[in-house]
């Protein structure tokens, strides 16, 4: 019943995201999101005889497993070199901005979920506040034909700051896993150690078999087979598979040098695939009584991340040297949160400790995933205007959100 | 037939840029030999150490037009590199002295339009392009490269 399931959440989900991106103009994941509402285990799901939502847990874990390799392969050393210090210094704004500040108004706030520390519920807060939405702003880039520094720059830290998330992501877990300072040292050591060993190693492999398939359709299942093999290897033997999924996708892409597309490009398209399950799932998981009793949570995880994002990612831009055109509008262009924060959010399931902080984070992330796919995209197109970098003042048609 | 031979009555120029050239530079190249869909990138001393194809080079310079684009596009699009690191270095290329029926089984393998000739030292000294081996394949008049 599981596949029958997938089926019609993948199906469903596109159509009612298609449909309400066409009719009614809001963003796809909204309609993702009410189809896994309507097929939750309380509701059509139990009808199929779905009545929980564990069987999802490998597929989540796979799936960010595909995220992270694509989001891991983005990058070659020669171009990070190449962006600039003002792009990476305004990325690295903006990931430490989201993190603190999102952790310290958690901290403050002084909401948590039973039997969880208040520290280790803000840390992984903190550690999904950094991902964007790279698709979202593509679209109104596209939609405006915006061109210019702030707008390269703009794409230049969306395209990488993800990677970083991912990292703080797994250090995070690595320190809330263990529960002591002295664990936590050991903890860490062993899962990002072995993550970069795996990761490397992997790469090194799959990149040297890929030479022998000339054909694309073979590539696909040699990566495929990689990344499954990484996470596997990762659950087995208790180190962090997001990190070693991305190191994989580093790795391949460093030993294959030039024309490394052929080795993205089949995988690059899963994306879309990935992130409509990621959402559908979410909507699985909806409660609206954590919606009801957390809203403050959700209010201030909003608020604070877009302050951290907008702060941090405005400083940096300075500090590294940017012109004010960009490091005063920047902070306008992050707010879209998408298909990676709620993927991180869905894989907290997998920890026991966080049975019941992942349903309330899962739900939090969805909420605010919805709010800031709408507001943001409003945000990104006034930063970009303020900036003067529309090229053209009338819209071409409707995008993709 | 020998691909020296071949070449003989079928001459084609292919087209060559620097491996630190841009990626305008070298469009700029192909457009000036409308015919040719492939460059081939060469080191300070003329050996070809690589192969960049047209559809790859329309993607990266059009890529501002694409309503949807992945990480590793956006920074390409931002993060512009010059041609050397776009090109395909493990591309299939014959010698002179190799059989032109030979070279065919790359074609159907790799699924490619033109096979680039080197010498010994790896400088291009022609291009074998597929559309003329069909011609001489259906036409009875045209040169026989069996």
């Amino acid at each position: 019943m599981e596949i029958l399931l997938i089926g019609v959440l993948l199906l469903s989900g596109l159509a009612f995201g298609a449909l309400g991106s066409h009719l009614f103009g809001v963003p796809r994941v909204v309609g993702y999101i009410l189809v896994g509402m309507l097929f939750a285990p309380g509701l059509l799901g139990g009808q199929l005889g779905m009545h929980d939502t564990q069987w999802t847990q490998p597929l989540v874990s796979v799936a960010l497993g595909v995220i992270a390799y694509v989001i891991g392969g983005a990058i070659s050393p020669s171009q990070l070199h190449r962006l600039g210090w003002s792009i990476v210094g305004a990325t690295l704004g903006e990931v430490s901005g989201a993190f603190l500040v999102v952790v310290g108004a958690v901290l403050l706030l002084g909401m948590t979920v039973v039997d969880l520390p208040l520290w280790s519920f803000a840390l992984v807060l903190g550690a999904l506040a950094p991902a964007t939405a790279p698709a979202a702003i593509v679209a109104v880039v596209h939609q405006y034909r915006a061109c210019g520094p702030l707008t390269n720059t703009l794409l230049g830290m969306v395209a990488i700051d993800d990677a970083l998330g991912i990292l703080i992501f797994a250090l995070v877990m690595a320190i809330v896993g263990s529960g002591s300072l002295g664990g936590a040292l050991g903890t860490a050591f062993w899962e990002i150690g072995a993550a970069l060993l795996v990761g490397w190693g992997s790469g090194f492999l799959i990149e040297r078999l890929s030479r022998c398939f000339h054909e694309q359709s073979m590539l696909l299942p040699l990566l495929l087979g990689g990344i499954l093999l990484t996470v596997g290897l990762a659950a087995w033997a208790e180190f962090s598979a997001l990190l070693a999924a991305m190191v994989l996708g580093f790795s391949v892409r460093w030993f294959c040098g030039p024309h490394a597309e052929r080795l993205f490009e089949p995988i690059e398209d899963l994306e879309e695939t990935v992130f409509v399950l990621f959402f559908t799932f979410a909507g699985l998981h909806f409660a609206p009584s954590a919606v009801i009793d957390y809203w403050p949570l959700m209010l201030t995880y909003f608020v604070a991340r877009a302050m951290g994002l907008f702060v941090g990612g405005g400083s940096g831009a300075r500090l590294a040297g940017a012109p004010r055109a960009i490091w005063s509008n920047i902070g306008f262009g992050l707010f879209p949160q998408g298909g990676v924060a709620i993927g991180l959010a869905l894989l907290l399931l997998n920890y026991p400790t966080f049975s019941q902080a992942g349903e309330i984070i899962v739900n939090l992330i969805a909420t605010t995933t919805l709010l800031t796919e709408s507001v943001g995209a409003i945000s990104v197109r006034y930063g970009l205007r303020r900036a003067g970098e529309f090229c053209q003042n009338t819209p071409k048609g409707k995008t993709a959100q | 037939m020998k691909i020296a031979d071949w070449l003989e009555g079928h001459t084609v120029t292919g087209v060559t840029v620097e491996r630190d050239a841009s990626l305008e530079e070298a469009a700029r190249a192909m457009l000036g030999e409308p015919e040719c869909r492939d460059i081939y990138v060469t080191d300070a001393e003329r050996r070809v150490v690589g192969h960049l194809g047209f559809r790859r080079l329309a993607g990266v310079l059009l890529s501002a037009h694409r309503p949807t684009q992945s990480r590793r596009q956006l920074l390409e699009r931002v993060a512009r590199g010059p041609v050397r690191e776009f090109m395909d270095q493990r591309f299939i290329s014959a010698r002179l002295d190799e059989y032109v029926h030979d070279v065919l089984h790359k074609y159907m393998e790799r699924r490619i339009e033109d096979i680039p000739v080197l010498d010994g030292d790896s400088r291009l000294v022609g291009i074998i392009r597929l559309v003329d081996l069909v011609r001489a394949a259906i036409e009875p008049s045209d040169q026989s490269f069996d």
